[in-house]
């Protein structure tokens, strides 16, 4: 069997968030935990066990108390912020369970001003990639229409094609079901599979949902991998 | 995809905020346009509208009535002098021109001046040059065989419709004594082109017909000295008498500029408090607006905006919200200003050509969007600041 190589890889990472009055409160401590380039990975855990913290600082948007946080052989938790945030452009994608699209843009500019903010493609090229990915995921007539004018589960589409805009090996996925019904959910998810599969991007989707569990090619419980006694929950130090 | 259009596009997606914001700014971008240029235009009008002759020479009482009504045909006329005192001034060696001038009547609001064709005259030394656009110069006809003839000022003519060869006249008692019009006059710029000149033999007549009026007053003479040096003397001599005074216009335009700096400077005051408030508007709106967008703001954040971007967008939003109303307010500015000066110049009051773009128009939209640019760093700021993470949560 051979090994996959780590498109994430994490050393020894801990965060707290200060609470004041001296005391704080710990989330993770993950002494090592890498995710495998390519394929999809399911992170689950009960409530407030730090999976969208987790995913928060492989995206770079927050910093570990901590250790390191390897993406793709770069240490974002090392970059300066402006060199995170273009990193973070460039090489990672993000769907968030609520879509967060930004009302007063199009389908279009929405995606087109992921690239934008990558700076990576020039601008006459952006507008056609975009319009090309929305069709790919069956939005090819919806360009024109801002968000409050389309369905949920088309704005989950368009956050989708948001993320894969620029081509990023790595997308990262906060319970992008968890706001569909189960029909539109299971299409979302299906398309969201596909085209990384199709992409080799890596995937790591929070979920607790039986479908998204089921469809991952491997499920991670966050409770596994912190330290025993973060298992149960956050723990509050002083 | 710019930061330029990104800040457009936001702005468009708060429509009637936006255009509620451009609108205050443009409110108050006009008041100042039309103030600067209304006081502009008044101390122009009076510059420009100013007599050439040296001393002005009227009865006692105020210096600035007698020049505010025989120059710019404002204000009430001063109480009259004897046709003499002219005859004295003539026969004066220090003087090289005097010229009577008596306010008469008026003909639908337009003042009847009288004079002798000395009035129009080139002089070497005069700025002022009276053309005929249509017509002639009415005739220095005797006092016993008045002709009747008027030459009118070119808003006159303009604004009542008279042409050469009309007749008109004002009360019943006028009605078998008409005037004549036998010339028009092209735009002096000044109130000139606001008055009925008509001979003194015409205006002593038309006194005495309808006021019954045997004597053959004056309201006062203009007067330029042979050498500026006897103007001194001639301004004492007729200052001692108890009837005459004699004044020099220019001193008076001082006065009345000083008055008008007074207003200039409380103007200016209320126009610091129309830009603080401009200022809090706009603030108050760009403020609330990155409120309500910490998500989205977060959001780009995700998507890898650096910290600079959201801060140029935010930025970029309140200069162009500075820059759509400092636009709308210049173009509205001279629309209040040519409205005001319609009415001052349908009133008499000396306002000058408005429309010369000078330094106010750059100086005040340089001004609009600074303001614009400082109204927006709080929010800008408070934008560059937001935290990702804790903004990402989905609402509730």
């Amino acid at each position: 069997m051979t090994e996959v190589p780590a498109a994430v890889a994490l050393h020894g990472v801990k965060k707290a968030f200060p609470l004041g009055n001296g005391r704080s409160l710990d989330v993770l401590n993950i002494e090592h935990w890498s995710l495998p380039a390519g394929r999809c990975t399911v992170l689950t855990g009960p409530s407030g066990s730090g999976k969208t913290t987790l995913l928060n600082l492989i995206a770079g948007v927050s910093l570990p108390t901590a250790g390191t946080i390897a993406v793709h052989d770069t240490n974002i938790s090392a970059l300066p912020e402006p060199r995170r945030d273009r990193f973070r452009a460039q090489h990672i994608g993000y769907v968030f369970q609520t879509f967060n699209l930004l009302s007063a843009f199009t389908a279009l500019e929405n995606v087109m001003l992921s690239m934008m903010f990558a700076g990576a493609i020039p601008k006459p090229e952006q507008r056609r990639r975009a319009a090309e990915i929305l069709a790919r995921l069956g939005l090819g007539a919806r360009l024109t229409h801002k968000p409050q004018q389309l369905s949920r589960g088309e704005q989950q589409r368009i956050a989708i094609a948001r993320a894969l805009a620029n081509h990023p090996p790595l997308i990262l996925a906060d319970e992008p079901c968890a706001s569909l019904d189960a029909g539109t959910a299971r299409e979302v998810l299906h398309e969201l599979l596909s085209v990384c599969r199709e992409a080799g991007t890596t995937l790591l989707v929070v979920s607790h949902e039986t479908a998204v569990l089921a469809a991952g090619d491997q499920v991670v419980d966050v409770t596994a991998i912190n330290r025993p006694e973060y298992r149960v929950g956050a723990v509050e130090r002083v | 995809m710019t930061v330029l259009t990104v800040a457009l596009k936001y702005l468009r997606g708060r429509f009637v905020a936006s255009a509620l914001t451009s609108l205050s700014v443009a409110l108050g971008v006009s008041l100042v346009i039309a103030s600067g240029l209304l006081s502009r235009g008044i101390k122009q009008g009076f510059i420009e509208g100013t007599t050439d002759y040296s001393l002005l020479v009227g009865a006692k009482g105020s210096p600035t009535q007698l020049v505010l009504n025989v120059v710019f045909r404002m204000d009430v006329p001063t109480p009259n002098i004897s046709y003499g005192t002219y005859r004295d001034l003539q026969d004066d060696p220090r003087v090289e021109v005097a010229v009577p001038v008596a306010m008469g009547d008026a003909f639908q609001g337009y003042r009847y001046v009288a004079t002798t064709g000395g009035y129009f005259a080139a002089l070497p030394w005069r700025r002022k040059t009276f053309a005929i656009s249509q017509g002639r110069f009415f005739r220095d006809d005797p006092p016993e065989q008045p002709a009747y003839e008027a030459v009118l000022g070119a808003d006159v003519a303009r604004r009542t419709g008279l042409r050469v060869g009309d007749r008109f006249h004002e009360g019943e008692e006028m009605a078998e004594y008409p005037l004549t019009v036998v010339g028009i006059l092209r735009s002096t710029d000044s109130a000139d082109d606001r008055a009925i000149f008509i001979s003194l033999a015409s205006y002593w007549q038309m006194n005495e017909v309808s006021r019954k009026m045997q004597v053959k007053p004056l309201t006062a003479v203009l007067v330029r000295p042979k050498r500026m040096s006897d103007l001194a003397g001639l301004h004492r001599g007729f200052n001692v008498t108890a009837e005459t005074q004699a004044v020099f216009p220019s001193a008076v335009l001082l006065n009345i500029f000083n008055v008008l700096s007074l207003v200039d400077e409380v103007l200016a005051l209320l126009l610091v408090i129309v830009a603080i408030v401009v200022l809090l508007y706009l603030f108050v709106s760009m403020y609330s607006a990155t409120l309500e967008r910490k998500r989205e703001i977060a959001t780009m954040r995700a998507l890898g905006a650096r910290r600079a971007t959201i801060l140029g967008i935010v930025l970029l939003e309140s200069c162009a919200l500075a820059v759509i109303g400092g636009a709308l307010g210049v173009a509205g500015g001279h629309g209040v200003a040519y409205l005001g000066a319609s009415m001052l110049g349908g009133r008499g009051g000396p306002v000058a050509n408005l429309f010369v773009v000078g330094a106010l128009e750059p100086v005040v939209f340089g001004g609009a969007v600074a303001l614009g640019a400082l109204a927006g760093l709080l929010p800008a700021v408070l934008a560059y600041r937001t935290e990702v993470a804790e903004n990402l949560a989905p609402l509730s």
